[in-house]
């Protein structure tokens, strides 16, 4: 259901905040399983999503900066990653509907396949443009792109930037990869705090579906400037490289789960139980703390991707 | 089966180093940076002689002498007596030190020691250093370019080799003779070598050459390659020079300009090494010589607890395994054993404290520093499948060539071997970490090195390994197995000794140069090394590479195919030679300041990055050198309230108030950006490299 400006409060914006971090975190183990299941690590498709997965770290702290910042520490409930359910998210409602082009897609925890890269694709589709001011909606699964979802997103924050509270919980651990970037942060309050809040959204949205246009390269200021090879391209367009000129990669063998013995059962707990310290991690860390084992947890969580796939087993995440 | 004792020198390579003092303390005999029973201090520390002739770790204010100058390192050696009963094995697990006074099991008494060591210098003679290729410059019948190619000839030619090489002859010390004797050699001091009788025999004729002619001498000149004398007990120590360079003038009567960092002709140093060897005299008149070792005069150590995640150790003992059937156990037939257990402790940990330690040396960011600790806190007893560790998942691979392009996540991230962008750990540490990962190591005790076994690994672990760019004591060719005495175990050698190329010097005369061009790699040369055949192949003068060296794009290294920017900037030695530090003297309450520049101060402040804590001017490098101060753990710095976990900057004298200076930036950080690439048609630093195909069109917003 759409909403009058007036109709927007707090709560709204919220609950989008959330479910931007909620979108964001989700991809993390979607893209980066997919990631670790390739065996040569200098295959040009693991160093696109590897550059990928970095970027959506960032945003999920960009996420997080923002809700902050309006005063709201986000949670990290458990990823699901099932069937065709990406969250917050319904493709069908986007005009033209992309899903045929990117079939088949789902949303399940595999390696590195047809399905899984058209699913990132759709993740990271851009927006064709409506012409007009942004949708606000009462349900926040009514959105059917990423960006449309972003444009509701924005346009609810300006109108709340009174609630802009500058320097509250911000995280910065990115911007040493981000030379020509003024701020990954949100600093002050009010009106600069929301020009801020919207170069934050400009950097997710940029890097993500490359909201800047047709042209080929992101602005220099959304561009890493240390380690992605191809700094200029946003997702979409290094997710479609993969699928249209790369093709799939070898990936480890996998085992199926009820064939598993009893070490690879245990690898594969110990990765689910290393994913939840992580996300209580990552709330302590959003709400003003400073969990002393965030970094070795996010590391252990790639380590221990990889590490199920070098064994035949398939990550899972809760 | 009968016994025979054979005498060996140990370690079979030591290192002196470079100062600007008279006085010195002696080399390290632990390893850095590991764990040491019954002290917080960890290995790596030279060792400092007192007046009553304990030995202790050197200190912060060991490190200068009253006038600041900075002191020199000793090699000291040893010798130990070994029971064979056969063919030898690795490791021996024996030895008995031997000294003056020293009675053997089967009876016999060492009355005194010959030692005889030739020190020498060829660099301005050999070929040039070709950062590209390295090892590969001399492949397919090649050599690189020589250096110095004004001076008519091949490495052999008498003209080069008067002009072009440093050779003072060798000189001999007896142990157990003349309390406090000093043998130079400089150009006065009479050539001398063990008679092979228990005596000393001289030959004044033999031909010594030093740079000469008009020379710019910043430091002094250089007259000397260092000195021998013998330690309390009778043990040898062979002293460096004092890190002097000398240039020429050219035709207009301007020294002639540094053009490079690592082959600038006209140029000399003092750097050296060379053979030494031991004649055992025995009460009764008999005399057995010993399986010698080899002494290299190089740079100072500028943070010896800080271990290399690569040393020349773990090269050496990779070349041994992989080519010299050092461990059969291990590896053999080209392949390694799947089912040897390597031990926690002296095989895997290593790789982990070192990883932890660069954080000391360079400008780490919190979040590396992190994860490094979390890497160094692995015990024996964790499962590795839950560790940060797992899977070796951020470990490059050193058997997949492609991986050295590969920058982050793959570890280590500093700066690869000739022709690669990034750094791998030796095959052999990979299979250890490998076997770890699989569950298949042991948390026993080690088997039990020798005492002279040990002084092996500590020697060459506390050394430069992995990115011989052309290195920092020695160079590629130490992964040589033609360099190494190959039938080690058969004559009871014992392995990692290079082999000494046979000179007679009863016949040097005046009018010939006495040694040749010597020893090139890859061309089966296994008749031995002369003095100067290592060293020949490092940088000229030293400081010039030392200097430049700190801080570099993967185009450095003549391939640029490395993932990410190319203006991203990368350590080339993170571990031996400091870039960024905390410095000591700015610590209060042991919270730690802000990094600073190892090399910074007046001279230093760098327009690019890729600059930073450098000296800018070349020859500042060949004059400032001794002011750079030196990392120590806080437990042996003086006079601060400092952690005893922190490393920390002692000793600098290039902190000058009020000189520009400019703040360490946190990694990552890039070098300015060629102005072709700014711009560039999409504005970009990066951009428009690689255009993707064509994706679907979106709407203009």
């Amino acid at each position: 259901m759409r909403l009058k400006d007036d109709e927007w409060t707090i709560a709204h914006l919220h609950q989008h905040l959330q479910a931007a971090v909620d979108l964001e975190f989700w991809t993390i183990p979607y893209y980066m399983s997919a990631l670790y299941s390739v065996v040569d690590r200098t295959a040009q498709a693991v160093q696109l999503v590897q550059s990928v997965v970095n970027q959506e770290m960032l945003h999920v702290q960009l996420a997080c900066n923002i809700a902050n910042a309006y005063g709201l520490s986000p949670r990290f409930a458990a990823p699901v990653y099932r069937g065709h359910d990406i969250p917050h998210l319904d493709f069908a409602l986007d005009k033209p509907d992309p899903r045929p082009e990117f079939a088949p897609y789902s949303a399940e925890i595999r390696l590195l396949d047809i399905p899984r890269i058209n699913g990132m694709c759709l993740i990271e589709y851009p927006e064709w443009d409506t012409g007009g001011k942004a949708i606000l909606r009462d349900t926040i699964t009514e959105y059917g792109s990423i960006g449309e979802f972003y444009d509701a997103l924005q346009y609810g924050a300006g109108l709340l930037r009174r609630h802009i509270q500058g320097g509250v919980r911000q995280v910065d651990h990115f911007s040493a990869f981000y030379n020509n970037m003024p701020s990954l942060t949100v600093t002050d309050s009010d009106g600069d705090g929301y020009n801020q809040v919207v170069l934050l959204i400009n950097t997710i949205r940029e890097q993500g579906e490359g909201a800047s246009g047709a042209s080929a390269a992101l602005p220099a200021a959304y561009q890493n400037t240390a380690d992605d090879s191809d700094p200029s391209w946003p997702h979409f367009q290094k997710f479609q490289t993969i699928r249209q000129t790369v093709g799939k990669p070898l990936t480890y063998p996998v085992t199926l789960a009820v064939d598993y013995s009893d070490h690879q059962r245990a690898l594969a707990a110990t990765l689910a139980e290393t994913f939840g310290r992580f996300r209580t991690a990552l709330e302590q860390l959003f709400a003003g703390g400073n969990p002393g084992g965030f970094v070795p947890l996010m590391i252990s969580v790639g380590a221990g991707i990889q590490n199920c796939w070098k064994n035949g087993v398939t990550p899972r995440f809760g | 089966m009968s016994t025979r004792t054979v005498f060996r020198v140990h370690p079979t390579i030591n290192f002196a180093r470079f100062g600007t003092s008279q006085d010195f303390y002696y080399s390290p005999e632990t390893s850095a940076g590991l764990p040491l029973d019954g002290t917080d201090t960890t290995g790596g520390l030279p060792l400092q002689a007192a007046a009553d002739g304990t030995e202790s770790f050197v200190r912060s204010g060991d490190l200068r002498d009253a006038d600041g100058n900075l002191k020199r390192q000793a090699a000291r050696f040893r010798l130990y007596a070994y029971d064979l009963a056969g063919p030898d094995a690795y490791p021996n697990g024996g030895g008995v030190e031997i000294l003056p006074g020293t009675t053997l099991a089967d009876g016999r008494t060492v009355a005194q020691v010959v030692w005889t060591v030739h020190l020498a210098n060829k660099k301005a003679n050999n070929y040039c250093v070709v950062s590209s290729e390295g090892l590969n410059a001399f492949a397919d019948g090649q050599v690189p370019q020589l250096r110095n190619p004004q001076v008519y000839g091949t490495p052999d030619s008498e003209t080069r080799l008067k002009s072009l090489v440093i050779d003072p002859g060798p000189r001999a010390l007896v142990a157990g003779g003349t309390p406090g004797a000093v043998v130079d050699f400089d150009a006065t001091t009479p050539a001398s070598y063990s008679d092979g009788k228990g005596g000393i025999a001289e030959n004044a004729d033999y031909p010594k050459s030093f740079p000469s002619g008009l020379l710019y001498e910043p430091m002094g000149a250089i007259d000397t390659l260092g000195e021998l004398r013998t330690d309390a007990q009778g043990r040898l120590l062979v002293l460096s020079a004092f890190g002097r360079t000398a240039g020429k003038y050219d035709e207009y009567s301007q020294v002639v300009q540094m053009t490079g960092d690592t082959n600038n002709p006209s140029w000399f140093d003092d750097a050296a090494d060379g053979p030494v060897s031991a004649t055992l005299v025995f009460t009764d008149g008999t005399v057995a010589e010993a399986f010698g070792g080899w002494v290299v005069c190089c740079d100072p150590s500028y943070a010896p607890q800080i271990r290399n995640v690569v040393s020349v150790w773990d090269d050496v003992f990779d070349a041994w395994v992989r080519t010299l059937d050092l461990m059969p156990s291990l590896y053999a037939n080209g392949v390694y054993n799947g089912d040897y257990v390597p031990n926690f402790e002296t095989d895997i940990h290593p790789v982990f404290r070192a990883a932890a330690l660069q954080r000391w040396t360079v400008n780490l960011p919190p979040i590396a520093q992190r994860a490094h600790a979390a890497v160094d806190a692995i015990a024996a007893a964790d499962d590795p499948d839950q560790t940060i560790m797992a899977g070796l998942t951020f470990i490059r691979n050193p058997n997949l060539a492609g991986e050295t392009s590969v920058g982050v996540p793959l570890m280590p991230l500093s700066l690869g071997d000739a022709g690669k962008a990034f750094l791998t750990v030796t095959p052999t540490q990979y299979f250890f970490l490998e076997q770890w990962s699989k569950h298949r190591f042991n948390t026993a005790a080690a088997p039990a090195l020798g005492p002279g076994e040990l002084l092996d690994q500590a020697s060459l672990s506390n050394c430069l390994g992995g990115r011989y760019v052309p290195g920092i004591e020695v160079s590629y060719t130490i992964r040589q197995k033609d360099i190494y005495q190959q039938d080690w175990a058969s004559t009871g050698a014992g392995p990692f000794r290079i082999k000494h190329k046979p000179l007679d010097y009863s016949r040097a005369v005046a009018a010939k140069p006495f040694l040749k061009g010597g020893w090139i790699p890859l061309r089966h040369q296994d008749d031995g090394l002369e003095p100067g055949d290592l060293c020949k192949f490092m940088a000229i003068p030293w400081q010039t590479d030392y200097n430049s060296c700190s801080i570099h794009q993967t185009s450095i290294n003549g391939t640029n195919t490395a993932t990410g920017s190319p203006t991203t900037l990368y350590w080339s030695w993170p571990a031996q030679r400091p870039d960024a530090v905390y410095v000591a003297d700015e610590v209060v309450a042991k919270v730690l300041p802000p990094q600073k520049w190892s090399i910074r101060g007046q001279g230093s402040f760098a327009l690019n990055p890729r600059t930073a804590s450098t000296f800018q001017d070349p020859l500042e490098a060949v004059q400032q050198w001794d002011q750079i101060g030196i990392v120590l753990q806080g437990t042996v710095i003086d006079g601060n309230d400092v952690s005893p976990d922190h490393y920390l900057e002692v000793a600098s004298q290039l902190q000058d108030a009020g000189d520009p200076d400019e703040p360490v930036l946190a990694w990552p950080f890039n070098a300015n950006p060629a102005k072709a690439v700014l711009d560039g048609p999409l504005g970009g630093i990066a951009g428009g490299a690689r255009r993707a195909p064509a994706g679907r069109r979106r709407r203009g917003r």
